[in-house]
């Protein structure tokens, strides 16, 4: 067996840091060296596959006339909106339903219900009932998101052991300091971990969303590219969407080893 | 009177979808102040059941379970309770799981600080304090345990084989620490195992229990002297004790197979 198979291609065993990154990098070298190789060596029409500096260029032309931060922040607040209040409500009524059998007869059915509509399936009614504005997508990210942070919040707060809690009442907890002082605490990584696994959702509602009717936002930014054939413009407004879910990723990540440190990931 | 007073409990149940199940039938027995009572019995036996009726987790089907006279209804502090998992709070730190139970009493902070702190070096975990959970072993986690468990003053310690998830030389060392404990504690204790050298090396007297439906088997008086250390597991009357309750036990297990 070659030397390097024998000692990287073992399951579940530890590689060293540094070829960790170089292959890395490596990979992402490669598939830029392929658009490269593909859009410069002519292989693939320009109005299909933009090259990377039509790309960079397309972006520096988004700031400079606005457009692109227009659409951004548009996008931004949009999903903020519709996040924050999903997880307003989910968070607690998730942690209750899982943990209390009333909350989980009372909510349970409803949500497996709408849970399984697809989202992009009442955009045409939402757009009926309250336009094409920011509400509209804040409504498809609240119905995208919220049904399926309830579901797995319910999950996490199930999870959470019964001796954690019997321990709690041998200690002379009360129900109200079980619930305030070891079930709600003992759900946060789990929290954590669904919000962000959830907001990577919410993107996606929201730019379906916008590509089906919207008059700002980065969809909204793409379809409007894809009309006059700026495949530049189409890649920059993917490419930001990608950024931005990765800038969220990583603040959630760092987030939860600062909140939850005792819970953090090594 | 007794400290604790079980009596002619029983407990059944009904799981989803099965016939009823008589769990634990029959069940008295009196624990006296500041003794130590071990329960051993076959797996299945109930012998969790009945301690986690005495913490007031559940409620039995008959009987009553009476603490200073007092009958058991709710679990209370007055019933501290060491499980065989590990219950530790994660997200607290050593100290402040000590302090749990302090701090929901109401007890001011320096005074909690103080009374933790005691507790910790009792089972000897200083230099730990500020430590979380998950930086600890098995056995740290379990002597920490210990510790919540005693800085609440519980009238009477109940453990559920809390050694059981332990490798065999951690447990010898927690058991010796536990009897040093107790030693100068003077604490009333029932306490869970399935491991007989254990029940008799910790107990004054031991109760072994029938399969199921768990009863009270037979009542043995460990008649060895203390302090106890690990040496005397090799002493004779260790080993005649020993003998009398595996025959007890083997009777049972027997008894279930069939």
């Amino acid at each position: 067996m070659l030397p390097f198979v024998e000692a990287y291609f073992a399951p579940k065993t530890d590689i060293p840091r540094r070829v960790y990154l170089s292959v890395s990098t490596l990979v992402g070298v490669l598939g830029l060296a392929l658009w490269c190789a593909l859009a410069y060596g002519g292989l693939v029409r320009p109005d299909f596959l933009p090259t990377p500096v039509a790309v960079v260029k397309a972006g520096i032309a988004g700031i400079e006339d606005g457009s692109l931060l227009v659409n951004t922040a548009a996008s931004v607040t949009e999903i903020m909106t519709g996040f924050v209040l999903a997880s307003i409500f989910a968070v607690p009524i998730g942690i209750l339903m899982g943990s209390f059998k009333i909350v989980e007869a009372s909510v349970e059915p409803v949500t497996n219900f709408v849970r399984y509509l697809p989202v992009s399936a009442l955009i045409p009614l939402l757009i009926l009932w309250v336009g094409i504005d920011i509400e509209e997508k804040v409504a498809v990210i609240f119905i995208g998101t919220f049904f399926q942070q309830l579901i797995l919040i319910a999950d996490v707060s199930r999870g959470v052991s019964h001796d954690l809690l019997d321990v709690s009442y041998t200690l002379g907890a009360d129900r109200r300091t079980v619930v305030t002082r070891v079930l709600i605490p003992a759900t946060m990584p789990g929290v954590m971990d669904t919000l962000r696994v959830t907001l990577g959702w919410a993107w996606t509602y929201l730019v379906v969303a916008e590509l089906v009717a919207a008059n700002k936002g980065l969809g909204y930014f793409i379809l409007n590219s894809m009309r006059g054939l700026f495949t530049d413009q189409i890649f920059l407004g993917i490419m930001v969407i990608g950024l931005l879910g990765l800038i969220a990723d990583q603040i959630f990540k760092l987030a939860r080893n600062w909140l939850l440190p005792w819970a953090a990931n090594p | 009177m007794a400290k604790l007073h079980i009596d002619n409990v029983a407990l059944r149940f009904l799981p989803k979808g099965g016939s009823p199940v008589t769990a634990l039938e029959n069940i008295s027995l009196d624990v006296g102040e500041e003794e130590f009572s071990v329960i051993v019995g076959p797996s299945g036996c109930g012998k969790t059941s009945l301690l986690r009726l005495v913490a007031g987790l559940i409620r039995p089907s008959e009987g009553a379970i009476y603490l200073d006279g007092h009958a058991v209804t709710r679990p209370g502090k007055d019933r501290g309770m060491v499980f065989q998992s590990y219950t530790l709070f994660p997200w607290l730190r050593v100290e402040e799981n000590v302090e749990f139970g302090l701090k929901i009493a109401g007890i001011e902070q320096a005074e909690r600080k103080r009374m933790a702190q005691r507790y910790i070096a009792e089972v000897g975990l200083e230099g730990f304090e500020r430590a979380y959970p998950k930086q600890l072993s098995g056995g740290m986690m379990q002597r920490v345990a210990l510790a919540r468990a005693l800085a609440n003053d519980p009238e009477i310690l109940l453990m559920d084989e809390p050694f059981g998830a332990l490798d065999s030389q951690t447990r010898s060392l927690m058991q010796e620490l536990l009897l040093k404990i107790w030693e100068h504690a003077h604490k009333t204790v029932l306490f869970i195992t399935h491991d007989i050298d254990e029940a008799i090396l910790l107990g004054d007297r031991v109760y072994v229990m029938t399969a199921r439906p768990g009863r009270i088997k037979e009542k043995i008086e460990v008649d060895i002297a203390r302090p106890r250390s690990v040496e005397v597991l090799t002493s004779d009357r260790f080993i005649a004790i020993k003998r009398r309750i595996m025959a007890l036990i083997h009777e049972e297990a027997v008894r279930a197979m069939a």
